[in-house]
């Protein structure tokens, strides 16, 4: 019908009307077998790509963090370890001084109750002594005089006796 | 190629070639073998097929952005991948399967070898791009267009439409057809003086097939590259 009013009848148009149909057509059929779900996965690809992108970042940055916590940490425990050690010392130190302190003290102690005793076991022997040369010299004198004397008056005379010694020889 | 004698038939009252319907259907089958088979398994690790198709999508939205701002491509990415798998599958088909009737009419051939299939795809494309200027500016602006920069303009634009026309359409059928043309002449020429002609005729037709195979896919690439230009020459106020 077209084609007797076109000069170009060589040309059909019948042709053209099914081209446009199948090329149509083969574009709905491609959109749905290849196109969408294709580009969709390449959406979806670049989409993942620019998360992993993304949290492969904070993952870094994850980790810088706990390296500066951990040398944080790392410090803090070396200088409480030199606290600990310092207190040591100091508590050796001082302990070591009061036991040292104590010990002089004891032994202060000691030899001063030592020298008390040797000077009470002194006095004591001096005392036994002086008794003793009493006794004696009441017995030598009743048996020479042979006359009783009351024991205390002849030992006040002893006394006397002995301290009148006892000047001589500071004399 | 139109030299022989060529089977047409009428169906409601269009002449139809039959040479081009058969073709035509071949080359639409073997589109929809090609996305069938590559995009099966869709993976987020794309295999062969899907890396294959994806080269592809990625090829022709290159061709694409090349002319059209990226964020106003949109469905002319459907348009542009289907035009050029069909054109560039219906250019190489009549290299490799040229077949006849018994009385001489071809049946199977570049469906691109004839010029209403090319001009066909060149109005297809220029309409596609009036159509896309007028949704994206409004009637008044784009036939403003027209008359940009002053009003007589309007004679030359509208002339140049009917080139760009003719030129788009004309381009891939002159050389699809001269490639096609050549190749069964030298294969009569192969044919004509027995073992002679066909140890010096055979290189030289696979010298001429490979080198056609090559200008179908240039034919192809140009052809969507131009399609775009003038779509974007339509989506844009002129000055």
């Amino acid at each position: 019908m077209l084609s007797h009013l076109v000069v170009g009848a060589g040309l059909y148009f019948g042709d053209s009307i099914f081209y446009v149909v199948c090329f149509l057509l083969l574009m709905w059929i491609v959109k749905v077998l290849a196109w969408k779900p294709v580009t969709k996965m390449m959406q979806d690809r670049a989409d993942k790509i620019s998360n992993d992108i993304d949290s492969a970042e904070s993952s870094r940055n994850e980790a810088a963090d706990l390296v500066q916590k951990r040398q944080t940490a790392l410090a803090s425990s070396r200088s409480e370890a030199q606290t600990i050690v310092n207190d040591a010392k100091t508590n050796g130190q001082q302990q070591r001084e009061q036991i040292v302190t104590q010990a002089q003290t004891d032994a202060q102690t000691l030899k001063q109750n030592a020298q008390k005793d040797i000077e009470q076991e002194r006095q004591d022997a001096l005392v036994n002594a002086r008794n003793d040369v009493a006794d004696l010299s009441i017995e030598i004198a009743s048996k020479i005089i042979q006359r009783e004397l009351k024991a205390d008056d002849q030992k006040a005379l002893i006394d006397s006796y002995i301290e009148g010694l006892g000047k001589q020889h500071e004399s | 190629m139109n030299d022989g004698p060529v089977s047409t038939f009428q169906f409601l009252g269009l002449t139809f070639s039959t040479a081009n319907i058969v073709s035509a259907t071949v080359v639409f089958l073997l589109v929809v073998a090609l996305v069938y088979f590559t995009s099966r398994h869709l993976a987020m690790k794309p295999t062969k097929g899907q890396n294959f198709l994806e080269w592809l999508i990625d090829f022709t939205n290159g061709i694409l952005k090349g002319s059209i701002p990226t964020k106003e491509i949109g469905g002319f990415g459907l348009y542009g991948f289907t035009l050029f798998i069909f054109l560039f599958l219906s250019n190489e088909l009549g290299l490799f399967i040229n077949l006849s009737l018994p009385n001489g009419a071809t049946i199977v051939r570049s469906p691109t070898s004839d010029p209403i299939t090319t001009l066909t795809f060149s109005l297809m494309t220029l309409m596609l791009a009036q159509f896309a200027g007028v949704s994206k500016l409004g009637y008044k602006t784009h036939f403003g267009n027209y008359m940009k920069p002053f009003k007589v303009w309007i004679v030359i634009s509208i002339f140049e439409e009917f080139t760009n026309f003719l030129t788009l359409g004309l381009r891939i059928f002159g050389v699809i057809f001269s490639g096609e043309m050549l190749l069964g002449i030298i294969w009569k020429l192969a044919v004509s003086h027995g073992i002679a002609t066909m140890i010096v005729a055979v290189p030289l037709e696979m010298a001429w097939q490979g080198f056609s195979a090559f200008l179908g896919a240039i034919q192809a690439f140009v052809f969507v590259t131009l399609s775009s230009v003038y779509i974007s020459q339509k989506l844009e106020v002129e000055e």
